[in-house]
C-alpha cells in the first residue's frame, strides 16, 4: 500500500503541475488577441456623444476598473489574487454582470446536456459494441460501417445535420435555445416541456457521435479478449458461456473507462459544438460569446473551468483503474 | 487387464473455415488409456495433436465441428451427449485440460480463489465459499503450491507458478482423464521438472486415474509416459510403448521423427541428426493413400493408390505401412 500511497502523490504532483500550466495559458493566451476591448464597449456607450473629453473620461474608468491599463505581469498577479477569493472579476462584454454569475448561469446547461449524453452515448455504444462482437455475422456487419461512418461525423456536422432533418423538414423539435423565448424560467409543466423538447436535437447529436466511437472500440476489445486462452480454458472447466461472457465483456471493458475519461475531456472541446449550433444557454455559447466580445475574464473562467473538469475526471479515472484492474494496480505500486 | 479408463473409438473431427472449407485435422483415431497409465502423443506441428486434444473433451465449439466416432470415459460414452450436460457433468469432473500456454489461461482480472469456485460451483452449485477454500487450499499444499496463491491474481505469480496453478485447477475435481497439451513447452527446464514431477505426484497420489501428454519434445515423453503415440497429418501412425517407440520405432515417419533428435542416453554421440525432407499435406484435400507417402523414401506407387491401415504386432504396438515389420526393418538395416 505503501507504493500506492506513492504513485497516488506522484499522480497527483502532476495533475498539479499541470493545472499551472493551463492557468498560465488560461490567463495569457485571450490577452493575446489583438483589439481593445474597452474601446469596444465605450464605444457602445458614447454613440451620439460629441464630447471627446467625455469619452475619454469615460475610457478612462472602464479601463482603471477593469485594470487593462496595468502591465500584463501586474494584471497577472491581481488575477491570481482574485481568483484565489473566489472572484473572477467583472465580465466586459455583459457589463455589469460578474463572470460568476454568467457561468452559474451558463454551467448546469452544459452539465445537464454534456454529462448524461456522455454517459449515455457510452453505454449504449459498449452494449452495442459488445453484442456485435459476441453475435457477429449480419448484426455486426451492419453496426460496423454505421459506427465507423457516424464517429468520423465532425460535431458541428451531426449537429447541423439532425437540425435540418428534425427542426427545419421534419419540425419534430425546435431549432434554437434551451428553452421557448417567449417563456420565463419558472417550474411550470409548461417550461419544463419545453426545456425537454429543447433538450432532444443537442442531447441526440452527442450521444450518436459517442455511440460511434465507442462501438467501435468495444468491438475489438471484446473480440480480442474472446479468443484469449483463458476463455477456451474456462469452457473447458465446465464453466457456463453467461459467466464467461461476463469475465470478457468486465475485462474489454477496462481500456473503454479511459475512453470515458477523455470522452470527458472533449466534451467541453467537441460536443461543445453542439451547444453553439442550437444556441443551447451552455458553456459552449458563452465561451463563443466571450470570444467575440474579447471578453477576457470570462473566456480565462470558462476555459479554467473546462480545464478543472477534465483534468478532475482524468484523476478519478486513473485512482479508480488501479482498483478495477490488478494488472494496472500491480504496475501503479512499483 | 487394468480397468480402461479413456477409450477413443474412430474419433473424426474437423475445422470449418471461414470460407466454409472442411480441414480434417483428426482423422479416425481411436487410442486407449487404462487406469494409472499415461499415454504420449508426439508428432510435428500442424499434425493434429492439439485438435486431438481439444477433440477428446467431447465439447465442441467454432471452428472445430464433431463428425464421428466414440468417446468413452469410464464405461459412459460421452460424444453424442447434449453440450450443455457434457459442461456440467463432464468438463473439469470427469475429464480436464491444460491448455498450451497455460500462462495465458487464467482471467488476468479475477483471483484463483474466485475461479475455482466459478468452476466449483459450476458442477456443485450448493458448495459454499468456505468448503471451496478448504478444498482449494488442501488441494494445494498437497501438491507442494503455497495457500496465498488463492488470494493473488495471475499478474503476481512467475511463469512457472501460473503453470502449477493452472495444473492444480484443472484437477481440483479430481478428474478421471487428464489431457495436458504441451504443459511445459513454455518454460525453462527448473520450471519444467516441476511441471513434471507435479503431473508424476497427480497420478500417484490418485488425484487423476489417467493422462494424455501432448508435446514436440520428445526426449520428455519418453521420460513421463508408458506409451506413445506418434501422429502425423490428423491419423496415427504409430502406437508403441515409450521405449521401443523412440529406440526402435517402425514406421518411417516415426524413424525420420526420432532420428532428428537427441535423446539423451548414452552410445548416441556418434549418431548423426537427420532431417525429414518435404512438408506435411493439406488436410483439406487429404491424400487417399499413405499420407506420409509423399515424403517416404521408401515409398511404393501403391503407398499412394491405396488407404492404408493400421497393422497389429502385438505386445500394444501398432503402425499404419504397407511394408510388414520384417520388411522394414530390412530396409531400415540396408539403408
Amino acid at each position: 500500500m505503501k507504493g500506492y500511497r506513492k504513485y497516488f502523490l506522484n499522480k497527483l504532483g502532476w495533475f498539479a503541475i499541470t493545472f499551472v500550466f493551463a492557468f498560465l495559458l488560461n490567463f495569457i493566451l485571450p490577452r493575446l488577441m489583438p483589439g481593445d476591448p474597452v474601446a469596444a464597449i465605450v464605444s457602445r456607450l458614447a454613440q451620439g456623444m460629441s464630447n471627446t473629453s467625455g469619452v475619454q473620461a469615460i475610457y478612462q474608468q472602464y479601463s482603471d476598473l477593469f485594470g487593462t491599463n496595468k502591465s500584463l505581469l501586474e494584471q497577472f498577479f491581481i488575477y491570481i489574487q482574485n481568483v484565489a477569493h473566489g472572484d473572477f472579476g467583472f465580465s466586459f462584454s455583459q457589463y455589469p454582470r460578474t463572470v460568476a454569475d454568467v457561468i452559474k448561469a451558463s454551467i448546469w446547461w452544459t452539465i445537464a446536456l454534456q454529462f448524461p449524453a456522455i454517459i449515455v452515448g457510452w453505454l449504449i455504444g459498449n452494449t452495442l459494441g459488445a453484442l456485435a462482437a459476441y453475435l457477429k455475422g449480419g448484426f455486426d456487419k451492419v453496426l460496423m460501417p454505421v459506427s465507423i461512418f457516424v464517429s468520423n461525423f465532425p460535431a458541428f456536422g451531426m449537429a447541423v445535420f439532425f437540425m435540418v432533418i428534425f427542426g427545419v423538414n421534419l419540425k419534430w423539435f425546435p431549432t434554437s435555445g434551451g428553452y421557448g423565448f417567449d417563456l420565463i424560467p419558472s417550474f411550470s409543466w409548461n417550461f419544463i416541456w419545453s426545456v425537454i423538447v429543447h433538450y432532444q436535437l443537442p442531447f441526440w447529436s452527442i450521444v450518436v457521435i459517442a455511440i460511434g466511437g465507442q462501438a467501435i472500440g468495444m468491438r475489438s476489445m471484446s473480440i480480442y479478449e474472446l479468443n484469449a486462452d483463458y476463455v477456451k480454458y474456462s469452457r473447458f472447466m465446465g464453466i457456463k458461456d453467461r459467466k464467461i461472457v461476463g469475465y470478457v465483456f468486465r475485462n474489454a471493458m477496462l481500456p473503454q473507462v479511459t475512453g470515458l475519461a477523455l470522452s470527458i475531456g472533449t466534451m467541453v472541446g467537441g460536443a461543445l459544438v453542439a451547444e453553439i449550433v442550437f444556441s443551447y444557454p451552455g458553456l459552449g455559447t458563452t465561451l463563443l460569446r466571450a470570444i467575440l466580445g474579447q471578453d477576457y475574464p470570462l473566456i480565462s473562467a470558462s476555459t479554467l473551468i473546462v480545464t478543472v473538469m477534465v483534468l478532475v475526471a482524468n484523476f478519478i479515472i486513473e485512482i479508480l483503474y488501479g482498483f478495477i484492474d490488478p494488472r494496472i494496480k500491480a504496475v501503479q505500486s512499483d | 487387464m487394468a480397468k480402461v479408463m479413456l477409450e477413443v473409438r474412430e474419433l473424426t473431427t474437423k475445422y470449418i473455415t471461414r470460407f466454409r472449407e472442411d480441414v480434417y485435422a483428426v482423422d479416425h483415431v481411436s487410442l486407449k488409456v487404462e487406469e494409472g497409465k499415461s499415454l504420449g502423443i508426439a508428432g510435428e506441428s500442424g499434425c493434429g495433436k492439439s485438435t486431438l486434444a481439444l477433440s477428446l473433451m467431447g465439447y465442441y465449439f467454432p471452428p472445430l465441428h464433431y463428425t464421428s466416432g466414440e468417446i468413452i470415459i469410464d464405461g459412459h460414452t460421452i460424444s453424442g451427449m447434449n453440450a450443455d450436460d457434457v459442461r456440467r457433468s463432464i468438463l473439469g469432473k470427469e475429464i480436464a485440460y491444460i491448455p498450451q500456454a497455460a500462462m495465458n489461461a487464467l482471467n488476468p482480472t479475477q483471483k484463483i480463489i474466485h475461479f475455482i469456485e466459478d468452476v466449483i460451483q459450476a458442477h456443485n452449485p450448493k458448495t459454499t465459499k468456505k468448503e471451496i477454500y478448504e478444498l482449494a487450499r488442501e488441494r494445494f499444499e498437497l501438491l507442494g503450491l503455497p495457500a496465498s496463491v488463492l488470494q493473488r491474481y495471475p499478474v503476481e505469480l512467475s511463469g512457472g507458478m501460473k503453470q502449477r496453478t493452472v495444473i492444480a485447477v484443472s484437477v481440483i475435481l479430481g478428474p478421471k482423464v487428464l489431457i495436458a497439451d504441451e504443459p511445459s513447452s513454455a518454460l525453462d527446464v527448473t520450471s519444467q521438472k516441476m511441471v513434471i514431477k507435479m503431473l508424476r505426484d497427480l497420478m500417484e497420489k490418485g488425484i487423476i486415474k489417467s493422462m494424455i501428454f501432448i508435446t514436440h519434445e520428445l526426449p520428455l515423453l519418453y521420460n513421463v509416459t508408458d506409451d506413445i503415440m506418434v501422429m502425423y497429418a490428423g491419423q496415427i501412425v504409430e502406437k508403441a510403448g515409450a521405449h521401443k517407440a523412440v529406440f526402435d520405432p517402425l514406421h518411417p515417419y516415426s524413424k525420420g521423427l526420432m532420428g532428428s533428435i537427441i535423446v539423451p542416453e548414452q552410445g548416441l554421440r556418434n549418431v548423426k541428426l537427420t532431417a525429414i525432407p518435404g512438408v506435411p499435406p493439406n488436410l483439406k484435400k487429404p491424400p487417399s493413400g499413405c499420407r506420409f507417402a509423399e515424403r517416404c523414401q521408401y515409398a511404393k506407387p501403391e503407398c499412394k493408390a491405396i488407404s492404408i491401415g493400421m497393422r497389429d504386432v502385438g505386445e500394444g504396438r501398432t503402425y499404419r505401412c504397407i511394408f510388414t515389420e520384417q520388411e522394414l526393418r530390412e530396409v531400415y538395416k540396408n539403408a
